[in-house]
């Protein structure tokens, strides 16, 4: 298991962490040669880091706001433009508790632009801080 | 595979109690029916062969009898340990379990108590705490009834082995009343028989065993005087105030004998469910203030939604006041302290009866302070309050000091002595022991209302109370009021 702070985009499905869920977005309904969908994007963090994690089909009413969430086998990538993490087809989700995790808003893993390693094309490194925070879900 | 012991939702984990209690039952299904084993079971065998009963007894019903003469043959520690578990289930998994389930834990506990089992007090305290003041469902409304019957029908029996349980029961009841004997309910028939047999139990323990009610101590009757409208308990309420005598308990002959009982923190968490515990321990001991919105409204959310839950605010400021005394490491860290989450909930109060209610629970242990036997800790939230909310919250300073006036005056005119000194040695202890450095901070404030000034000052006028901490202290101000205040 990782911190939140330690995940790196890549395009394996290897993450396991675990965080609690702080607010969820609207709902979208997106359709694909397989169907409707439904995907959620929603703020969560843990005592490191903070990070948006895209919620897909039946996780979108599955979760709500200061459940404890475990993730297994999740990856952290683009998807439409957003770096966001998920559980993807291969990864899971799972609630594991409620309230009793602390966290921070600040740094937020998917508003912070990277860049490939030069030492080693298949990894990223963090170039800058776009946002401190999430810009999609502002501190309250 | 869906579980046959309680609701789990989509993508929830899965729960290791239910998890153990399933896997010893189903590697010892073969060995749950007659005829059973003889052979003496050691301690591994024996640990796992009471998972696996009580995972029968919990998902079989029809089996519940064959399951528990087999619990009885084996048994060799007094049922402690199938008490643990039962225990573990309640404090656990009771909002989860499936309806037959719990039915099936009250008809076990029923066994338990024929048995005299070892631990069983703790069993039923664990029930008590799963009703939940407040709420009006159909479920809470269920349980509300059927451990009142536990209690109503085997009354000889822990009146003989446990009978502080049956303080802890009345406890629960009168507070439950409060909401039951609410006017709005009146049309409710199922609520109204529930309501009367909760009175008829009630008052049987008052009037019958009220040498176990003195326990309770002054929260008795805090509870008390919020039933007073309902004729039975005036009739008691009448009796408490002019004829003590008439409880026939040697030794009690003045209801200030309550007022002066600190009441043990046990009966605090009563009101409070473990999982509400668990997250008020929580938000107190690791949420930072400043960072502590997002936590406080998931709690208000699970456990404060709708008008009628409210009057929980009451039990858990009591709770945090008596029963939730943070280290020196925790206070003197940046976490978020009593004061802030007590000045929080009641900011939430919307309906004038809770928010009195809740600033008398905050006050309480003032009123009839002493030194000798109470805790000052009891006091600290309600003055860091008042002191931490000037200037800029100078309201809630004012409301609470003016409550805090009105109680002295009103609360019990016949005994207003008492309050006078509960309140000026709660004033001075709080002085003395640094919790504020002088009282200087609200008589020599600008911002306070005069006559809230005046009135601090005429407490201590007619009383040499020594109100500063260490007059040689070089921290300590010129003490400018004193000569005024202290009457020398």
């Amino acid at each position: 298991m990782i911190s939140v702070k330690d995940i790196v985009p890549a395009a394996q499905n290897n993450i396991s962490t675990q965080f609690i869920l702080l607010e969820k977005g609207k709902q979208t309904t997106t359709t694909t040669t397989e169907g409707h969908n439904k995907a959620c994007l929603a703020l969560v963090a843990d005592e490191t880091a903070a990070v948006h994690f895209q919620f897909w089909g039946d996780e979108c009413d599955a979760f709500e706001p200061g459940d404890i969430i475990r993730l297994s086998n999740g990856i952290f990538s683009y998807s439409r433009n957003n770096l966001v993490l998920r559980a993807g087809k291969r990864g899971k989700v799972e609630k594991v508790g409620e309230f009793t995790m602390t966290f921070v808003e600040t740094p937020n893993m998917s508003e912070i632009r990277w860049i490939p390693d030069p030492n080693n094309s298949k990894k990223y490194m963090q170039e800058a801080i776009v946002s401190a925070h999430s810009r999609i879900f502002p501190p309250k | 595979m869906a579980s046959i012991l309680m609701l789990i939702a989509s993508h929830e984990a899965e729960n290791q109690t239910e998890l153990s209690l399933r896997q010893a039952f189903e590697l010892l299904q073969p060995k749950l029916k007659p005829p059973f084993s003889l052979a003496i079971p050691n301690p591994e065998e024996y640990s796992q062969l009471n998972h696996a009963i009580l995972y029968g007894i919990l998902c079989e019903p029809h089996l519940a009898k064959t399951h528990i003469k087999h619990l009885h043959a084996i048994v060799t520690d007094g049922y402690c340990s199938f008490i643990d578990l039962l225990i573990k289930v309640v404090d656990g998994l009771y909002v989860k379990l499936l309806d037959s389930v719990k039915r099936q834990l009250i008809w076990v506990s029923k066994e338990m108590i024929d048995v005299s089992a070892v631990g069983l007090g703790n069993l039923l305290v664990c029930l008590l705490r799963q009703i939940v003041g407040g709420d009006f469902s159909d479920s809470n409304l269920w349980l509300c009834s059927e451990v009142l019957n536990i209690f109503s029908t085997k009354w000889g029996c822990l009146l003989e082995e446990e009978p502080m349980i049956l303080a802890s029961a009345l406890y629960t009841y009168l507070r439950l009343l409060a909401d039951h004997c609410r006017s709005i309910h009146n049309h409710n028939t199922k609520l109204e028989a529930l309501k009367r047999l909760e009175i008829e139990f009630c008052v049987r323990v008052l009037k019958e065993e009220f040498h176990l009610c003195l326990k309770i101590g002054r929260d008795l009757v805090r509870l008390l005087q919020d039933l007073v409208h309902v004729p039975e308990f005036r009739a008691i309420w009448k009796d408490l105030i002019l004829n003590p005598g008439n409880f026939k308990t040697p030794g009690f002959s003045d209801i200030s004998q309550l007022y002066c009982t600190r009441t043990p923190s046990s009966f605090f968490s009563l009101q409070i469910t473990p999982e509400m515990e668990a997250q008020l321990r929580f938000l107190l001991t690791h949420v930072k203030l400043g960072s502590q919105k997002r936590h406080q409204s998931w709690f208000t959310k699970k456990f404060l939604c709708g008008p009628e839950r409210e009057t929980l605010i009451i039990d858990i400021v009591r709770f945090i006041c008596c029963a939730h005394h943070p280290p020196n490491e925790i206070i003197r860290s940046e976490v978020i302290p009593r004061w802030a989450v007590i000045g929080w909930l009641l900011k939430s109060c919307t309906q004038n009866h809770v928010e009195a209610n809740v600033k008398l629970a905050l006050f309480y242990d003032w009123l009839f302070f002493n030194d000798k036997l109470d805790n000052i800790m009891n006091l600290e939230p309600a003055i860091l309050l008042m002191v931490n909310s000037i200037p800029r919250y100078i309201d809630m300073t004012h409301t609470l000091l003016d409550f805090l006036f009105l109680l002295v005056d009103n609360y019990d005119v016949d005994r207003n002595d008492l309050i006078v000194k509960g309140v000026s040695s709660s004033f001075s202890m709080l002085v003395k022991q640094g919790v504020i450095h002088s009282l200087d901070v609200l008589t020599s404030c600008d911002v306070l209302f005069p006559f809230l000034r005046e009135r601090l000052l005429s407490l201590f006028s007619d009383r040499k109370v020594k109100v500063y901490k260490d007059l040689d202290s070089p921290q300590s101000p010129q003490p400018l009021g004193l000569q005024h205040c202290s009457g020398v």
